[in-house]
């Protein structure tokens, strides 16, 4: 064989390796580790023994892998709380004194009071470590005032939070109304917005705007309900559409507040309440603002809930 | 009666060997390649970037500097008993401990030479992010140069009786021990059983505690640590290597050279 | 033969074991030798391959401790370190630090001995210049062939001037100038009083050079003492090769003087001195022609094979 000739079919034999070997890479399935279950979180203990000295960095990498889960769920977040409460249990675990992690953990372990009380826990070792930290108080006392509805134990975190540098000047009112027993709308609103001014986390604030949202919408709809009860009052029945609210000969508005996603305001198929039809719902403090988006798309079937989803 | 010139004299030499040897090089360029993936991962979070920058950076540091420690102590002795380059240092008037001394001290020097040279790249970075650069910092290098120099007594110490591939897993073995060494006491003292109690505590003591060289938490977030207990773990890594050495020196000075 | 001379090496039952397989069983390499070597002379340490040269050596050089029995170099004891600024040694088939040049790893060795500062350069350039290696000073000894290796060997052995050398096989791996040059050189440090102990199984170095040689065979000295003695030892025998020798006179010869050799034609008869005219009167009377007439010096040769040979035959007889 000449020395062309060889070096045609060696040249030939490897393109075919090189060929074979890249179609079978791109039959492999890629699935992101957060996404498949397939990302391994260890047991904090064990974690911290096998980092050998380097928790420090193993703490970061499962850091990163928290913000994957995420960054990477495009749909909601809070589904993956138990995921996100493993991995900052091993954030902290090895480093406990790292700091936003516990107030990530706060933020997006919300979709069922479980989550939010072991989130709790967490801020409990993050105030631990920083005990000059006012932030975590706050977080620790609005998560159990938003979510848990314990106002005298969210008073009891915001109260610490008073008496920390860099608190806000309205916390000691705010505290004040929760041991009260006037938390409501009002003291949310007022947690929220303080909690959309300090967070530097672009997709903590737009969580956090959204929830303000739900709450300006649920004060709306209150203003309906009581609209309602006067126009049953005058005319002895009910309304059939919203809409009667404001407008014909029985309107007792003379207009309706505008719902503030450009939707409307329905009567809920479930109860008959007035509810947004953003929400399908009205607001409930329990659990998280996405938590109940997915309910009502399992409720409504999914073509006009995924449209409204895309926000996120 | 220990004759510091020629001791001196091979630690330069041993210097020299490892600066002129690829190993080297090819260990400090990935190791600066680490530091500055630190760049990298630090943009992958929007809050502490910084903080993983340097967590990325110190970890690197230490990586390395053990890497270059295992890797080129473990044939520190052997290969110059199997070459049979001892030989003929030791026809001159070279005891064999200085000999054993003279080619630790200058793998050390070697090592915290590397050391320098990451910390000033990871100084470079930290310059470049933003990060802040403290005393701290000053202090975790520091004592993990000092952690590396125990690294570097043990795998002088096997280097001296065994072969690298024994040494290497002898080295690697303790480096985890000794990272493990307090929680091994801690979950021994849970056990009922007072022999296993007894052991983990004893172990404890043997081992070598390689925990209390790293500060990397407390320079990471600038936790303040007290000078005192930087110069007494630097007084225990000193000692430590010390007792390695003497018996190094003690196995060296009964050995045939076949 | 002066006796006042001082003892430079002395070696008094000399035992060596090495531990074998898994320890338990033990190999005598030394069994028990003694001898010493005077100053100022070239001693010569002979002895087939495994007889126990290198290992009398590294006991010498301190890299192997005795099992028992008393080595002292320049009056101390071997374990010491000190006197070797005086010592100069080289190694069978030298290795070095590869990555050195020639003239770096002169001055690592110069400062290793403890010659002072200001004289380190000067001792280094000679050195290199007598081994002829000043041409490849600034190479690395990566690219050293094997006799340029020898040459550092004897080189680094020498740096420090000191006044006795041991030289571990110091022609192996040198083409015939380099022998040459190397034997100059030995020679050399003899007139310069320097005492030189060399290991060595070339026989025909060991004739040129040495002054005094120990045959060791198996781990035991055979035979100790001068040259001269040896040569006297052996009477003086020649060779002589004759061709056109028939049957008939073959065999009267081999009656008359012994085995005869034979090499195709050629027939070859070793007769004592004295009776090499009976020899020849006899072949050129029967016709035979005269090849050569070589006077024979292999006395250390037959020595050498002898004491081989007896310690071959006491290995095979009963009782050992």
């Amino acid at each position: 064989m000449s020395w062309g000739r060889r070096w045609i079919f060696r040249g030939a034999g490897i393109a075919l390796l090189v060929a074979g070997t890249a179609f079978a890479r791109t039959q492999l399935p890629e699935r992101p580790a957060t996404e498949s279950g397939d990302l391994f979180v260890p047991q904090p203990e064990v974690a911290r023994l096998a980092s050998l000295g380097y928790r420090n960095l193993v703490s970061d990498y499962y850091w990163l892998q928290a913000l994957q889960v995420v960054g990477g769920s495009a749909q909601n977040p809070s589904a993956h709380a138990p995921l996100i409460g493993r991995l900052i249990d091993v954030v902290t675990t090895l480093d406990p004194w790292v700091d936003h992690p516990y107030r990530f953990a706060a933020l997006w372990m919300t979709d069922s009071a479980e989550s939010v009380r072991k989130a709790d826990a967490l801020l409990d070792r993050g105030i631990e470590h920083h005990p000059d930290e006012w932030r975590n108080f706050f977080y620790q006392g609005f998560n159990r005032f938003f979510y848990l509805d314990e106002d005298e134990r969210a008073a009891d975190s915001l109260e610490a939070a008073t008496r920390l540098p860099g608190s806000p000047a309205y916390l000691p009112r705010l505290v004040a109304k929760l041991r009260a027993g006037e938390g409501g709308l009002d003291a949310s609103a007022a947690m929220l917005e303080e909690l959309v001014r300090e967070s530097d986390d672009p997709y903590a604030r737009a969580e956090y705007e959204k929830a303000l949202d739900e709450i300006e919408t649920e004060r709306r709809a209150r203003t309906l309900d009581a609209a309602r009860d006067e126009f049953r009052r005058r005319h002895g029945r009910d309304i059939v559409r919203v809409e009667e609210l404001a407008e014909g000969p029985d309107a007792v508005l003379e207009s309706l507040p505008p719902e503030l996603h450009g939707f409307e305001w329905v009567l809920s198929p479930e109860d008959g309440r007035i509810v947004s039809s953003w929400y399908g719902a009205r607001y409930e403090p329990l659990f998280h603002a996405s938590a109940r988006t997915e309910r009502e798309q399992m409720l409504r079937g999914g073509a006009a809930g995924s449209s409204r989803t895309e926000s996120r | 009666m220990i004759s510091i010139p020629a001791i001196g004299t091979l630690a330069a030499n041993t210097m020299r060997e490892a600066i002129r040897s690829k190993v080297l090089y090819t260990l400090l360029f990935f190791a600066v390649l680490l530091i500055g993936t630190g760049v990298l991962l630090s943009t992958l979070t929007y809050v502490e970037g910084e903080r993983i920058l340097q967590s990325v950076g110190l970890a690197a540091i230490r990586l390395f500097g053990a890497a270059i420690a295992i890797f080129i102590g473990i044939g520190l002795i052997h290969r110059e008993v199997e070459r049979r380059t001892i030989y003929t240092i030791l026809s001159k008037p070279i005891s064999r401990g200085e000999f054993l001394l003279g080619k630790y001290l200058g793998l050390v020097a070697t090592i915290w030479l590397q050391v320098l040279v990451m910390g000033l790249a990871f100084a470079a970075v930290s310059l470049l992010a933003g990060a802040p650069l403290g005393i701290g910092h000053a202090q975790a290098l520091g004592l993990a140069a000092i952690e590396l120099a125990v690294v570097v007594a043990f795998s002088t110490l096997f280097s001296s009786f065994t072969t690298p591939m024994l040494a290497a897993l002898f080295t690697t073995g303790l480096y985890a021990l000794g990272h493990l060494s307090r929680d091994l006491r801690d979950l021994g003292s849970h056990s009922d059983v007072e022999t296993v109690r007894l052991v983990a505590s004893g172990l404890h003591r043997v081992l070598p505690d390689l925990e209390s060289f790293n500060l990397t938490t407390q320079a990471l977030h600038a936790l303040p640590v007290p000078g005192s207990e930087v110069v007494f773990a630097g007084l225990y890594g000193v000692g430590y290597s010390a007792i390695l050495l003497v018996l190094a020196v003690l196995i060296f000075e009964r050995r045939d050279f076949k | 033969m002066s006796v006042s001379r001082e003892e430079i090496v002395r070696v008094e039952g000399l035992v060596k074991e090495f531990r074998t397989g898994m320890g338990i069983r033990r190999k005598r390499a030394l069994d028990g030798i003694s001898f010493r070597v005077l100053e100022g002379e070239i001693f010569g340490f002979v002895g087939p391959n495994g007889a126990g040269k290198t290992t009398t050596l590294k006991i010498l050089m301190g890299l192997i401790f005795a099992t028992s029995g008393r080595a002292s170099v320049l009056g101390h004891d071997v374990g010491e370190t000190e006197f070797r600024r005086r010592v100069g040694f080289l190694p069978e088939n030298p290795y070095f630090y590869e990555f050195l040049t020639g003239r770096e790893i002169l001055r690592f060795y110069a400062k290793l001995s403890g010659v002072a500062k200001p004289e380190i350069e000067r001792r280094v350039e000679t050195l290199l210049d007598w081994v002829g290696l000043a041409h490849a000073a600034d190479a690395r000894l990566r690219t050293y062939s094997k006799g340029m290796l020898q040459r550092v060997g004897i080189a680094q052995a020498l740096v420090h001037d000191p006044s006795v050398v041991f030289l571990d096989e110091p022609m192996s791996g040198l083409d015939p100038i380099g022998r040459k040059e190397i034997r100059d050189l030995i020679l050399r440090l003899h007139a310069e009083g320097k005492t030189v102990f060399m290991n060595t199984h070339i026989l025909s170095d060991v004739e040129l050079l040495c002054d005094r040689v120990a045959i060791i065979v198996k781990g035991a000295i055979r035979y100790e003492g001068r040259i001269e003695e040896f040569l006297g030892v052996d009477e003086r025998s020649t060779d002589v090769v004759l061709s056109r020798v028939d049957p008939g006179l073959a065999a009267a010869l081999e009656e008359r003087f012994g085995a005869i050799g034979g090499r195709g034609e050629l027939v070859e008869v070793r007769v004592a001195e004295k009776e090499v005219r009976e020899l020849l009167d006899r072949a050129l009377g029967a016709g035979a022609n005269v090849v050569s007439v070589t006077p024979h010096r292999a006395s250390l040769e037959s020595i050498f094979l002898s004491a081989v040979a007896e310690a071959g035959a006491r290995d095979r007889s009963p009782g050992r």
